[in-house]
């Protein structure tokens, strides 16, 4: 019969094989419309992404400035900057409570007079100490609480005599407790009323006020304040002999707890003694802060 | 992301070159004009639609496999070939023939769309694309997404069907021509 090429030339034959001029224009135009209908459907699409996207930028940026988005976010850095470093203390729970029983004990300096039972002063008294205290603390990364109750203006308007003192601070300092729960140590400051030459040594070279940790028998935690003075005292041995006078016990008859019964690590810190100078007293409390700070440091 | 100047540029000149092609393997496998049209323009269609996700290999084969899809799926919906429609052989451009050849004629193309309505889609597909498009082995193989050696199997035993279909018709058709 044909050969496979006959055959094929027969069926092209066989069939109109060229399409209609018409109906390829039409085609034409049709798929031109697709094309440019599917031009039109990215570009909304790539529309609306874009604009999402710009509001969610500027909702973002609103919150931000406006809303205190600001603080948030620097709140949660400085405590990401905490815990990356490891032996690091959270500085924003307070560890310290510093308070003054005798708010307005001062200095023969500033009080202008020789006698210790009237070296009080309205603001340069013992109060400064203590917040130079809590300064050094802070500088140390330790974060404090200091006290500025004027305890011994409450007595004056209750008419209350000066043995109340513990009373009246210890509400402000059950108050404080309370809300704090983070508080490690209490440390109630005082000035002893010793002549300087018995409150004051010589390191190299400059004067500083020795510091006493005075211990009530009678609070329900004398033990475990016996040995966190113990501790103070020790490490301060340590590192500056001789600017400790030790850990006194104080048992006398009807004893005041000085309110070391609120928590266990409590004690009554006398720096130095009326004859002392503020300046001098802020040396002493700088050490001292240096030694709460590794304490804290290494007891965690 | 598609430059989109370009895309409707692009399909227009994809058409361009190949709906010829296109076309003359949907009306041979098809044998109906109008579905011929409407099966070119969906594989063109198709074929704009997923320009994005062609990325390698020969055009021509990834446009014909849609071409072939679309017949294949055009004929399971249609399993009768639409030949025996009146308007066939009217919209045929006829040519200055002479009364009696061009009967003869008529029935031969008659035998030959019958012959190849009879194929199965399959060998269908391999006789065109050989045949008429004119296809390497190994691009139908491409197209039809088979090896090469089931085109070569599938091409002989579709031919030898055809031969056969044709030639016991030719002699049928010889015999009442005389």
């Amino acid at each position: 019969m044909q050969t496979d090429k006959d055959l094929f030339d027969l069926i092209k034959e066989s069939f109109p094989l060229d399409p209609r001029e018409d109906f390829v224009s039409e085609t034409s135009k049709k798929l031109r419309q697709i094309a440019r209908k599917q031009k039109r459907k990215r570009r909304m699409i790539q529309f609306s992404f874009a604009s999402t996207s710009f509001i969610i930028c500027a909702l973002a940026i609103s919150w931000f400035f406006f809303y205190g988005g600001k603080d948030t976010i620097s709140n949660n850095l400085y405590s990401l900057g905490e815990v990356n470093s490891p032996s690091s203390i959270n500085s924003q729970d307070p560890l310290v409570y510093i308070y003054q029983t005798h708010n307005k004990e001062s200095f023969a300096t500033e009080s202008k007079t020789n006698e210790p039972s009237e070296a009080f002063h309205e603001n340069k008294n013992i109060s400064l100490v203590g917040e130079r205290l809590s300064e050094s603390l802070k500088k140390k990364n330790i974060n404090s609480i200091h006290d500025k109750t004027n305890i011994m203006g409450i007595l004056k308007e209750r008419g209350l005599s000066f043995t109340k003192s513990y009373e009246v601070s210890r509400n402000v300092i059950n108050t404080a407790l309370e809300k704090n729960k983070s508080i490690k140590m209490v440390f109630d400051i005082h000035r002893g009323a010793e002549k300087r030459s018995d409150t004051t040594i010589n390191l190299n070279g400059k004067d500083y006020p020795t510091v006493a940790f005075i211990v009530s028998r009678s609070s329900s935690n004398f033990e475990e304040n016996f040995k966190n003075a113990e501790l103070l005292h020790n490490k301060l041995e340590l590192k500056y002999p001789g600017l400790s006078k030790g850990v006194i016990v104080k048992n006398n008859p009807n004893q005041n707890t000085y309110n070391q019964d609120l928590l266990d690590n409590s004690v009554l810190l006398e720096i130095g003694g009326f004859e002392n100078t503020l300046e001098e007293e802020y040396r002493t409390a700088d050490i001292l802060a240096e030694i709460i700070s590794d304490i804290l440091r290494t007891n965690k | 992301m598609h430059n989109f100047e370009d895309l409707e540029d692009k399909i227009i000149e994809i058409y361009r070159q190949h709906y010829l092609d296109v076309y003359r393997f949907l009306i041979c496998f098809t044998g109906n004009q109008n579905d011929a049209e409407d099966l070119t323009q969906e594989v063109f269609i198709r074929v704009l639609n997923n320009l994005s996700n062609f990325t390698t290999g020969s055009l021509k084969t990834w446009i014909f496999s849609i071409a072939k899809h679309a017949a294949i799926d055009h004929y399971r919906k249609k399993k009768f070939y639409s030949i025996f429609k009146e308007g066939f052989f009217k919209k045929m451009a006829s040519t200055e023939k002479e009364p009696n050849e061009l009967i003869e004629q008529n029935e031969i193309k008659r035998l030959v769309h019958t012959a190849i309505s009879k194929l199965k889609p399959n060998y269908r597909a391999v006789v065109i694309l050989r045949g008429i498009n004119e296809f390497s082995i190994k691009e139908t193989a491409e197209i039809l997404q088979c090896s090469e050696s089931k085109v070569k199997v599938d091409y002989h035993r579709a031919l030898k069907e055809l031969k056969k279909k044709l030639r016991m018709n030719a002699e049928e058709v010889i015999g009442n021509a005389n």
